[in-house]
């Protein structure tokens, strides 16, 4: 599902990632985890093409992502769902809002948009919560608006960057089981996290990156 | 389709949510539509005005003393015929001395004690309007005969007023150009601060896979939006300066009442609307290619 050939990233002069080789199988859950500076955002960024590789190849679902303009990162994107450590949700927009763009922007039905959200929330956990604003939720809550967003057009590949990061013990548990949930679907899954107890309540395979450099997987 | 619904319900949403910031790029783009407007007005208003001045465009072409009356009629008929004559006619040395009696008073005995042909007889032309030059140079040929001793063409008044008016247009197109870049330099500003104030929304619709016409469709609306009340907001206040303005304008120009000073016509009026359409469309298409461009 996800193929990395010699990868490094140099942002002036300094390395972020270097000469990474690794995979993920389809229906994986693999945790990115190394201290800060380790590259784990800098990987992340790269699958959802946020940014590019200084060199090598990047292939999600056997194409090579690299050298894709605007048009066919967007269609990588609609078979990707992203969670984020801030949640990244707009602000003055309703939760169903915020879980329904992924479909809107691929031109769904509003009624078939509504319906959905309304599917997606039950399984975070938030059926009837459509019409509240972001901002009056708990971060928890938050971070499961972010989760339902990201799994509302059953993406192939769900990546996570510190999802439980802002979220105390319990929030943090809550949404790693949600995002175990959606793996056990099928869905292939990335969470970078440097959260070790989480790694050892829900064990999977890490890939470990210290300076840039993968130094296990 | 259903994209496009979706596109315009945020284009029209985000109309209603940055009400006050729309109005300004409306009323921006409005001012600079109503300058052009009113200088358009006035230029067409005037080149009509100077085409009514050509019509009264006539040369006197004063003949030789003793001019036999069959030249005299010659020459009658060989300016008739020249294309872009309107009327020709012939006023004798009694008709001229009668025109001037009646206009100068005193005249009348002085001129008598002169003799009767103290004032020469004349080829009276009036010109087509709009065919000055071409008529004048046309006539060229029989004014040089050697039965004229004189000719009064007005030819430098009718080349200076055509020399005013192509200056007169060259100077609307150069203030419309500097109107068009000054007003989508001020929207495109305008919606610049409406991207800004929504990036992370835009940085969201992104993530989730939106394609840039997705993300820059909305505001192509917004903008579009923000032209057509402008130049609604342009074609009110020229009607509103043309029943305010009008009578002092007169005034100011010395003009006739028959002069009439009118607004500018229907298709220029709508011409106005599609410019500001134009500007407010291309000023949003501006402001948000900074955003796309920015990042993959």
């Amino acid at each position: 599902m996800i193929r990395l050939y010699h990868v490094s990233k140099v942002y002036d002069d300094v390395p972020a990632l270097h000469d990474v080789t690794l995979q993920v199988a389809k229906g994986e859950l693999v945790y990115v985890t190394g201290p800060s500076g380790a590259g784990k955002s800098t990987l992340l960024k790269m699958l959802y093409g946020a940014i590019k590789p200084t060199t090598g190849k990047l292939l999600i679902g056997g194409t090579d992502i690299v050298p894709m303009g605007a048009a066919g990162l967007a269609a990588v994107r609609r078979n990707m769902g992203i969670v984020f450590q801030d949640f990244k949700l707009i602000g003055n927009r309703s939760v169903a809002d915020n879980v329904g763009l992924a479909l809107e922007v691929i031109g769904t039905p509003r009624p078939a948009i509504a319906r959905r959200v309304e599917a997606v929330l039950s399984i975070v956990g938030l059926r009837g919560r459509g019409a509240e604003v972001p901002e009056r939720l708990s971060g928890g809550e938050q971070q499961r608006v972010a989760v339902a967003r990201a799994i509302i057009n059953d993406p192939a590949i769900v990546l996570a960057d510190e999802p439980t990061g802002n979220l105390d013990g319990g929030m943090a548990i809550e949404v790693m089981e949600i995002l175990k949930a959606i793996n056990l679907r099928g869905t292939t899954v990335l969470v970078a996290t440097h959260d070790t107890g989480l790694m050892q309540r829900f064990p999977h395979r890490t890939l470990r990156f210290r300076a840039g450099r993968l130094v296990s997987a | 389709m259903i994209i496009l619904g979706h596109i315009l319900r945020r284009g029209f949403r985000s109309v209603r949510e940055n009400a006050a910031l729309n109005a300004v790029s409306s009323l921006v783009i409005g001012v600079a539509l109503l300058l052009l407007g009113v200088y358009l007005t006035l230029q067409s208003e005037l080149v009509r005005l100077v085409h009514t001045w050509g019509q009264d465009a006539q040369v006197s072409a004063y003949f030789a003393a003793g001019t036999p009356p069959a030249e005299r009629d010659a020459a009658l008929a060989a300016a008739k015929a020249v294309p872009g004559v309107l009327e020709a006619r012939l006023i004798s040395e009694a008709e001229a001395q009668a025109w001037l009696s009646a206009r100068v008073e005193g005249m009348g005995p002085l001129l008598g004690e002169l003799g009767a042909d103290v004032l020469p007889a004349s080829l009276e032309v009036r010109i087509a309007p709009g065919q000055g030059p071409a008529t004048l140079a046309a006539l060229d040929p029989l004014f040089s005969s050697p039965v004229f001793t004189d000719v009064d063409a007005g030819r430098d008044w009718i080349e200076r007023l055509d020399g005013f008016l192509g200056t007169l247009k060259l100077m609307g197109a150069v203030l419309g150009s500097l109107i068009l870049v000054a007003g989508l330099f001020l929207t495109s500003n305008t919606v610049n601060l409406v991207v800004f104030a929504r990036r992370d929304e835009l940085e969201v619709q992104r993530l989730v896979g939106a394609t840039p016409a997705f993300i820059a469709g909305p505001f192509l609306v917004e903008g579009f939006v923000q032209g057509v009340a402008g130049g609604l907001l342009a074609v009110g206040g020229l009607e509103l300066l043309h029943r305010l303005l009008l009578g002092q304008l007169r005034a100011v120009l010395v003009l006739p009442e028959s002069a009439g000073l009118g607004a500018l016509p229907g298709p220029w009026l709508l011409g106005l609307v599609l410019l500001g359409a134009v500007l407010g469309t291309g000023a949003a298409l501006v402001a948000v290619l900074r955003f796309l461009l920015r990042a993959p």
